[in-house]
């Protein structure tokens, strides 16, 4: 037995004690609690840590195969994302009690606090005595067990998992509903309860999804699809993708859910221009030797940064939207490349840890595949607020791309029509978001880069919230970019332009002088080389390519992502379809494509006159648009359109 | 964004060591918000005697609102007792007995007011509780009860005066703090503003300030102002109120924001995190109990 006196050492040194005593096998008691946070988190080994008083939040959160004891009470989030193990309260646990386990057992002594169990996904969450609002909010699978009263609107948007109440029911949640129990089902629980001491002898009834929400109630007809290049044609009016729209909402009465980005024309990249004449200058015979490309991304904070071979990163894009053999396509080119991969929303593969040299392994609000475990072997982790194509709203994936072997990976029920949840369980105000950033750094020793993955919305506000909760970088989305499935009006007039969300972005950090403590990756709809240097010189640290990789390693933007059936292999789980794609030859036209981007950055830089990536500034570069002026502040130089004029003038 | 406290000793005893107990637990959620931290305090009070702070800044800028100031008090019938300048902040004593809602928007045009009550001083600054402390001499503060707030500036500007907590602007000895967003901010400040109350932030705890004071200068109790307060604000909100003798706490219907409390013969001790209030009681586990959604509570001093 081990004892850590939390009185004596910080909760960072204690759990450094905890996992050190945890991997020699030795049981821990931890004394002086007096209800702090983050205790135990990141604790990967069978033993048996005894609280002696009351913890703070996330208790034993981000953990597998330990137990925990606690004798008195504890904050949110308790057992957060636990794999197997055990945690026993004996006082009450705040709100989203057994948020996000897959696998653990959890038991309340006391009361619980509102949406306990929120997105769990397998296990057993217990209250002895009362739950609260909005208890099994969101939960995928799994069992929640409770004894006394069940709080306001019980299984509000379960989309699986079971709950057995013991006491009154005060309210049902929207889409679930009472069932028969089954005798085999109270026997199990009878045991389970003699195991954990609980005495109870009520009865019991039973709460599960009702199915009214799931799925959408018409399918998208099938069209003869436009290719995204037409379909974001210059009439704006009745155009062939407005009559599509049309054509499709007339066979199923509501909003089209599409891959791909907005495809309106709103300022870009393209409305700005060098100030110096690029095609005129010398470059040499091999700009890539003469420019200092190499990049540290994520290290500002004491982690172990990112090291990009030149200040670009892939997009994330998740396993699930896209198929196993195209994330594996793009981290072997990443790797290639000596750039960075990240897993998107839905978990890591071993295929892509093992080809991509460095990834970013992504949390979302459904917590669908985080574990420790990847945490562990990942090289950053990622928070993701929202994307640039559709702000505000969670990842869609269509119940054809949700297969056996997909929904194993997430913890959730086959076939359904996964709506992501949009927000965090434990995420509700830049203030929860703090706790949430330091659980992820304490469980994986501060080791890696911690970044936020923020959509393009009000970026003055979040941009300042992302600075002083102490994000190491934010991955900066505009509504250029795509998404594997989003709502037609979402992606067209939710988000803001690429090129307002840097701008907005830089002023904002500058306005309360702190743009030197946090990184800036900048992505949506950043198409070559020299969209990059445009980015870069607007202020990004690096930029990141998602779609136009995607392109290079042979998609066909036909924006049918979200059906499964992906011609390409590239956005699908039906083995038939992904059959068709070969992982290695794409992989190497996505690296050659990467390399086109390192020349043209390099060459684009040199001929501007600089000799390193990070000397490009805003002096480079001119508007060509009165629109793009005014959102950048750059000076308008419409003559620069005329490029015969400006060669014959300069 | 933000962390929340609120402490009120039961008994009528006034010398308790209320500055430093909001200190602890401030400092044990300061990760809430490390922006700015704010205290509203409740010591002694003398018969015809109101206290006063106000925001004046440092320098030349300060000493000119202490002029301005000094002329309105002239103006307004107000006799000074005693003032200083501590910080950023001048604090004023003077005898008044008008209208204290006219006088308060008077000095307003003056200065920015942070308090006006009998026993009421809110002292609020950048900074971590600790910061606060060092610069206007909290953990001396004895008195009753209080109310404490660390911040997280989110959509203003992290300047003292956009700190908690809040005053009920016109009401004495109306303070708040909350943690949240008031959704409908603006129709409700319209309701109230239509009715001649003033304003002197943007900032939705004012507002939450003021809708109560104006329900309780209405003769209705707090108690059942908080209770309408939860279904006439929209949006997320935990928040505590205090008054020269009570201190109550609302909290919305979906619970998005935390709340957990501790009470004993002696007190009643409220904030965002029980490790706030495990500060108070090293080493001890309490029983501690989380309000639920839409609830709301007082108390009040006893003798």
């Amino acid at each position: 037995m081990v004892t850590i006196d939390l009185s004596q050492v910080s909760v960072r040194e204690g759990n450094e004690q905890i996992r050190a005593a945890g991997a020699e096998g030795h049981d821990i008691e931890v004394l002086n609690p007096d209800a702090r946070h983050h205790i135990g988190v990141g604790l990967i080994h069978p033993v048996t840590v005894t609280v002696r008083g009351s913890a703070g939040y996330f208790l034993g959160g981000l953990s597998d195969k330990a137990n925990f004891r606690v004798e008195r009470n504890v904050g949110w989030g308790l057992g957060d994302n636990m794999y197997n193990g055990s945690v026993v309260v004996g006082g009450n646990a705040g709100a989203i009690a057994g948020v996000a386990i897959r696998g653990a057992e959890i038991v309340v002594k006391g009361n619980i606090g509102s949406r306990a169990g929120q997105v769990m996904k397998k296990g057993t969450l217990l209250c002895a005595g009362n739950a609260n609002f909005m208890a099994g909010y969101m939960m995928y699978g799994g069992r929640i067990i409770i004894l006394g009263d069940s709080g306001e609107r019980l299984g509000e948007d379960m989309s699986g998992g079971e709950i057995f109440l013991g006491g009154p029911l005060n309210s049902l949640g929207s889409d679930a509903t009472l069932t028969d129990t089954e005798q085999a089902e109270i026997d199990d629980i009878r045991a389970f309860l003699d195991r954990y001491e609980i005495p109870f002898k009520g009865s019991f009834q039973k709460v599960v999804n009702a199915g009214k929400k799931l799925r959408y109630g018409t399918s998208e007809t099938p069209v003869r699809s436009i290719p995204f290049f037409t379909f974001s044609g210059q009439s704006d009016y009745w155009n062939q993708k407005v009559q599509e729209d049309v054509y499709i909402k007339s066979q199923i009465g509501r909003y089209r859910v599409r891959g791909y980005g907005g495809a309106r024309a709103v300022p870009h990249l393209s409305d700005l221009a060098f100030r110096k004449d690029v095609t005129a200058a010398a470059i040499g015979d091999d700009p890539v030797a003469d420019v200092e490309m190499k990049t540290l991304i994520g290290g500002i904070n004491g982690a172990k940064p990112l090291t990009l071979s030149m200040p670009v990163m892939i997009a994330p894009m998740s396993y699930g939207a896209l198929s196993r053999s195209a994330k594996q396509a793009i981290a072997i080119a990443s790797g290639m490349a000596g750039i960075a991969e990240n897993t998107g929303e839905g978990g890591m593969s071993d295929a892509q840890r093992d080809a991509a040299k460095q990834l970013i392994f992504q949390m979302l609000g459904g917590r669908l595949g985080w574990n420790i475990h990847d945490m562990n072997r990942a090289d950053g982790l990622e928070i993701y607020i929202s994307q640039g194509a559709k702000p505000g709203f969670g990842g869609q994936l269509m119940a054809k791309k949700v297969t056996k072997e997909l929904a194993e990976i997430r913890g959730i029920p086959a076939g359904i029509d996964l709506r992501s949840p949009s927000r965090h369980p434990d995420i509700l105000g830049a203030d929860d978001l703090v706790i949430k950033i330091e659980e992820l750094r304490e469980a994986t020793g501060y080791r890696l880069p911690v970044s936020v993955k923020l959509g393009a919305g009000r970026i003055r506000d979040d941009i300042k919230i992302a600075v002083k909760d102490g994000f190491d970088f934010v991955e900066l989305d505009g509504m250029q970019g795509s998404t594997g499935a989003g709502g037609a009006e979402v992606m067209e007039y939710v988000g803001i332009p690429t090129l307002s969300a840097i701008c907005e972005a830089e002023r904002a950090l500058a306005s309360i002088g702190r743009r030197q403590d946090i990184e800036i990756v900048l992505m949506g709809g950043i198409r070559d080389g020299v969209d990059a240097v445009k980015g870069l010189c607007l202020g990004a640290d690096a930029i990141a390519l998602g779609t136009s990789a995607i392109i290079a390693g042979g998609c066909i933007a036909c924006m049918q992502c979200h059906v499964g059936q992906c011609v390409t292999g590239i956005a699908t789980q039906d083995p038939e379809h992904e059959k068709r794609y070969k992982a290695k030859v794409e992989a190497q036209h996505i690296y050659t494509f990467l390399e086109s981007v390192r020349w043209q950055i390099a060459a684009i830089t040199k001929a501007l006159g600089h000799t390193s990536a990070k000397q490009l500034s805003r002096d480079d570069l001119v508007a060509l648009t009165p629109e793009a002026a005014e959102i950048t502040g750059l000076p308008y130089e419409p003559d620069r359109r005329n490029v015969e004029l400006f060669q014959a003038a300069g | 964004m933000c962390g929340i406290a609120g402490i009120l000793f039961k008994h009528m005893d006034i010398d308790r060591d209320t500055g430093k107990a909001l200190i602890d637990m401030l400092d044990g959620c300061q990760h809430r918000g490390p922006d700015s931290t704010g205290f509203a305090l409740y010591g002694d009070d003398h018969p015809g005697q109101i206290k006063m702070r106000f925001y004046v800044g440092t320098g030349n800028e300060a000493g000119d609102a202490i002029g301005r100031l000094r002329e309105v008090f002239a103006e307004q019938g107000a006799e000074l007792v005693e003032d200083s300048q501590i910080g950023s902040a001048y604090r004023a004593v003077v005898k008044f007995s008008g209208d204290l809602q006219k006088f308060s928007y008077a000095v307003e045009h003056a200065a920015k007011v942070m308090s006006i009550g009998e026993s009421l001083e809110i002292v609020k600054d950048i900074g971590t509780a600790h910061d606060v402390d060092d610069g206007y001499d909290i953990h001396h503060f004895r008195g009753t009860h209080g109310l404490g707030h660390v911040r997280l500036a989110t959509e203003s500007d992290v300047k003292p005066e956009a700190g908690h907590p809040f005053w009920a602007t016109g009401f004495s000895d109306v303070a708040i703090v909350h943690n949240g967003q008031i959704t409908n901010y603006w129709k409700m400040r319209r309701r109230l503003e239509r009715r001649g109350f003033e304003f002197v932030t943007d900032n939705d705890s004012e507002l939450i300030a003021v809708y109560l004071a104006d329900k309780m200068s209405q003769g209705v109790p707090l108690k059942e102002a908080l209770r309408t307060s939860i279904d006439d604000m929209d949006g997320t909100f935990s928040f505590l109120v205090s008054t020269k003798d009570e201190i109550g706490y609302a909290k919305d219907h979906l619970a998005a924001k935390p709340m957990i409390m501790f009470e004993n013969d002696d007190l009643i001790a409220i904030a965002s995190e029980e490790v706030s209030l495990n500060r108070l009681f090293p080493g001890k586990a309490l029983d501690t109990r989380e309000p639920p959604p839409g609830s709301y509570n007082t108390w009040s001093r006893s003798t």
